[in-house]
């Protein structure tokens, strides 16, 4: 189909990771010619993943984190719960990629072709109409460009490639996936489920919906419990672009992957009024160069894709390419997260289990449904991820005493905890925004991030509502004690799903991508990544990414095949 | 790498049955694998003379003492303080346990005219639990956030720390006396829990 002339390639994808390895897989198998460009290192699926399987006596320190390393190069990425000396090498040295704040900002960052998705937490959860249509309702941010309708097609199409285990539940608030079957619950789990049914019954409280296999699926092997995920999975049991887009990428013969390939700028032809090049740097011999093609996607994160764009402004352009609007860089949202409340519990003290199981349970969204909006002084809401652990002897020896007695109570099983995760929405605000640093550069010449981005009042009125409404499930599930954490601990960025500065939207003059991620201003680009986001719903977005990935891949080639682009 | 450590490496990588049936092959670069490296306490190393060695084992198996289970020194918990004292602790938390490793030592020849490995272990006891109680206001046994490491607790503090660490997070405590298993291949959470039955060695998910 492709006229390859004047193009080295019909697409190139900037980015690995998550939305990046879809982009890749969607255009390769429409049988377009793709180079895919990842800062990163290369790394190979399986072979390179060095931190699984090792037990802790086969760490450094048999575990205990090295401290002045972390402080020293890592004391960004060091705050991931996924960081450590197992899983190190995926990530980016804060001392060799810095960047600037205005106000707290916690950036975490990979450095390796599969960027994030090595890393994420696979929780995966559809948007519901009422998220879809929240902007328009409430009056924050501007109205989608598309509802639930547009994309639930997308959600299927994805579900069913990567694989998502979880229970059908019929709920408006979170919409049923394509499922596999669910993970088993704890005991504990069980009961305290039966005891919200009489004692909260607006609480739905289900197994974790988690894009780790319970069958073998597409090629990939069944989880096989070992626990950790984030150190990489050989089976390919967890969806990464590494185990799963990737490949089919390649299978297709298209690809052409590019490792240590830092995009500097985009080049914009003032005659057709579209991206003519790509400039890179290579990160490991400083070359610089220059590719060509006919469709440009951006999937190099949501900082990383909006950095680009601000980057490569130009006369037609002067505040960042695509950006007639001024949206760019602004409306950065994250999720509220922290640990609101956790429970100890004497129940169920025989039960134990077998197996690591990589997922947790989840609480649908049950504040200002349909219909009760009128009953909170905020907008929005949140939903609860869940957690049941025995406590051990890690949480439990800064003590007295010494040998046999010691020795026997460390080793055995404490009491249950129920650790409640809360996932807030975040408004989309204009003064919650990232530039580029003016003098600031960072080792390849490129302008520094500057974030500057606080939670705000109706976060706040989230966060307390939060605490309380999980006490309240606290005591009707039969928590003898409850720790409540009243101070949201979290900065923007420390959930690690930054969205917005390049929201999408029908008006040219407030939004910078439109209904199918397509650059209103420039035609043959297209951002996918979290940057395209317009509100941030309470459910975790990777899904939601991966679909309208998709989505614009399939529009994109379309529109190539009738001739517009 | 030799032929059994190679072969129980694979193993661990694909064991279980679904695994290999999806056909995974493993790299001749197997040995960069975590998995595959020596045990920590393996390092080559050489800190401690060897009096202070015989006292801190004695030291660390008055904390962990082998019962019908084996105990700190079964472990390899001797050789995981040290490495600790000089590789991982900073300068200041490593002359809180050097001197207060001499003084121990030093304070014991003068009671007792033989060095702590050779007192009996309900004196050996003892002297810990002096030690302990004069440490009582130390901030490493306050109630809260787990920290990852208490800078100024007192030597004593220090020596349980590194012990019952270095003992739970060992091979032999792990496979021993917790309990261990890399490729469980189900979850199954209706697990009855008996009575003396051990924690699973907790990993991070």
């Amino acid at each position: 189909m492709s006229a390859t002339t004047q193009y080295d390639f019909d697409a190139i994808v900037v980015g690995s990771g998550i939305t990046g390895g879809w982009a890749a897989k969607e255009l390769t198998e429409k049988g377009l010619k793709v180079l895919v460009l990842e800062r990163g290192r290369e790394l190979r699926h399986g072979a390179d993943y060095t931190g699984e399987h090792a037990p802790d006596w086969k760490l450094p320190f048999q575990g205990k984190p090295p401290r002045e390393l972390y402080a020293e190069e890592y004391p960004v990425q060091s705050t991931s719960y996924a960081f450590g000396e197992a899983t190190r090498h995926f990530f980016v040295n804060d001392k060799q990629n810095p960047y600037q704040t205005e106000k707290p900002f916690n950036w975490i960052r990979t450095d390796v072709v599969g960027g994030r998705s090595l890393v994420w937490g696979r929780q995966t959860y559809r948007w519901s109409e009422q998220d879809f249509a929240a902007n328009q309702r409430d009056g924050h941010g501007i109205p989608w460009p598309i509802g639930y309708d547009d994309i639930a097609p997308w959600y299927s199409y994805v579900e069913k490639f990567i694989g998502v285990s979880g229970e059908k539940l019929g709920l408006a608030e979170l919409p049923d996936s394509e499922f596999l079957p669910p993970m088993g619950m704890h005991k504990i789990e069980e009961t305290i489920r039966g005891r919200l049914k009489r004692k909260a019954p607006d609480v739905n409280l289900t197994i974790g919906r988690t894009a780790v296999l319970t069958q073998n699926h597409n090629g990939r092997a069944a989880c096989h419990y070992c626990g950790p995920c984030h150190r990489g999975c050989s089976t390919g049991s967890y969806f990464s672009s590494q185990s799963a887009t990737l490949p089919a990428a390649t299978a297709t013969g298209n690809m052409t992957l590019r490792p240590n390939s830092v995009v500097e700028k985009l080049v914009l032809d003032s005659e057709t009024g579209k991206v003519s090049e790509v400039r890179v740097i290579d990160s490991q011999t400083g070359e610089r160069l220059r590719f060509r093609s006919r469709l440009v996607f951006l999937c190099a994160s949501t900082v990383g894709s909006t950095q680009l764009l601000l980057n490569s402004a130009s006369e037609a352009f002067p505040n960042g390419l695509a950006n007639r609007s001024g949206a760019l860089g602004r409306y950065l949202m994250d999720h509220v997260h922290g640990v609101a409340s956790m429970g100890i519990f004497l129940d169920d003290m025989d039960s134990y289990w077998y197996g690591n199981r990589p997922n947790g349970t989840y609480i649908p969204r049950f504040r200002n449904l349909p219909g009760q909006e009128d009953q909170s002084d905020f907008v929005r809401g949140y939903g609860i991820q869940g957690n049941v652990v025995r406590m051990n002897w890690k949480v439990n020896y800064h003590r007295k005493g010494f040998g046999a007695s010691l020795k026997d109570s460390l080793r055995k099983p404490g009491p249950w905890v129920w650790a409640m995760a809360v996932f807030a929405e975040c408004l989309p605000d204009k003064r919650n925004h990232l530039y580029l640093h003016p003098n600031k550069r960072d080792r390849f010449g490129i302008p520094q991030v500057v974030f500057d981005a606080q939670w705000r009042e109706n976060e706040y009125k989230l966060w307390e509502d939060a605490v309380g409404q999980s006490d309240r499930i606290m005591r009707a599930a039969g928590a003898v004690l409850n720790l409540k954490q009243h101070q949201i601990d979290s900065p923007v960025g420390g959930a690690v799903h930054e969205m917005g500065t390049a929201r999408m939207g029908n008006d040219p003059a407030e939004a910078v991508l439109n209904a199918h991620n397509q650059a209103h201003d420039v035609p043959n680009l297209f951002v996918t990544d979290g940057a395209c986001m317009t509100s941030a719903s309470c459910v975790n977005p990777s899904l939601t990414y991966m679909a309208l990935t998709a989505r614009a891949c399939d529009y994109a080639v379309k529109q190539m095949q009738a001739g517009v682009l | 790498m030799n032929r059994r450590e190679f072969l129980e490496c694979a193993a661990l990588l694909i064991g279980g049955v679904s695994a290999s049936q999806m056909g995974i092959t493993l790299t001749v670069e197997q040995q960069r694998h975590m998995a595959a490296a020596p045990n920590y306490i393996d390092r080559k190393m050489s800190y401690f003379n060897a009096a202070q060695r015989a006292t801190l084992a004695m030291l660390t198996e008055t904390v962990i003492p082998r019962t019908e289970s084996p105990g700190a020194i079964d472990a390899g918990v001797p050789r995981f303080v040290e490495l600790m004292v000089f590789e991982w602790l900073n300068e200041q938390e490593r002359s809180l346990f050097v001197d207060g490793f001499a003084a121990l030592m030093a304070q014991v020849q003068r009671d007792h005219q033989q060095p702590f490995e050779a007192l009996s272990e309900k004196t050996r006891v003892n002297i810990l639990e002096d030690l302990e109680s004069a440490a009582s206001d130390s901030s490493w046994y306050s109630f809260g956030e787990i920290p990852v490491y208490v800078s100024d607790a007192p030597f004593i503090c220090q020596l349980k720390e590194l012990t019952i660490w270095g003992f739970f997070t060992s091979e032999v405590g792990g496979t021993q006396v917790l309990r261990y298993e890399a490729m469980p291949m189900k979850f199954d959470g209706h697990q009855k829990l008996h009575d003396d039955d051990s924690s699973w060695v907790s990993v991070l998910i």
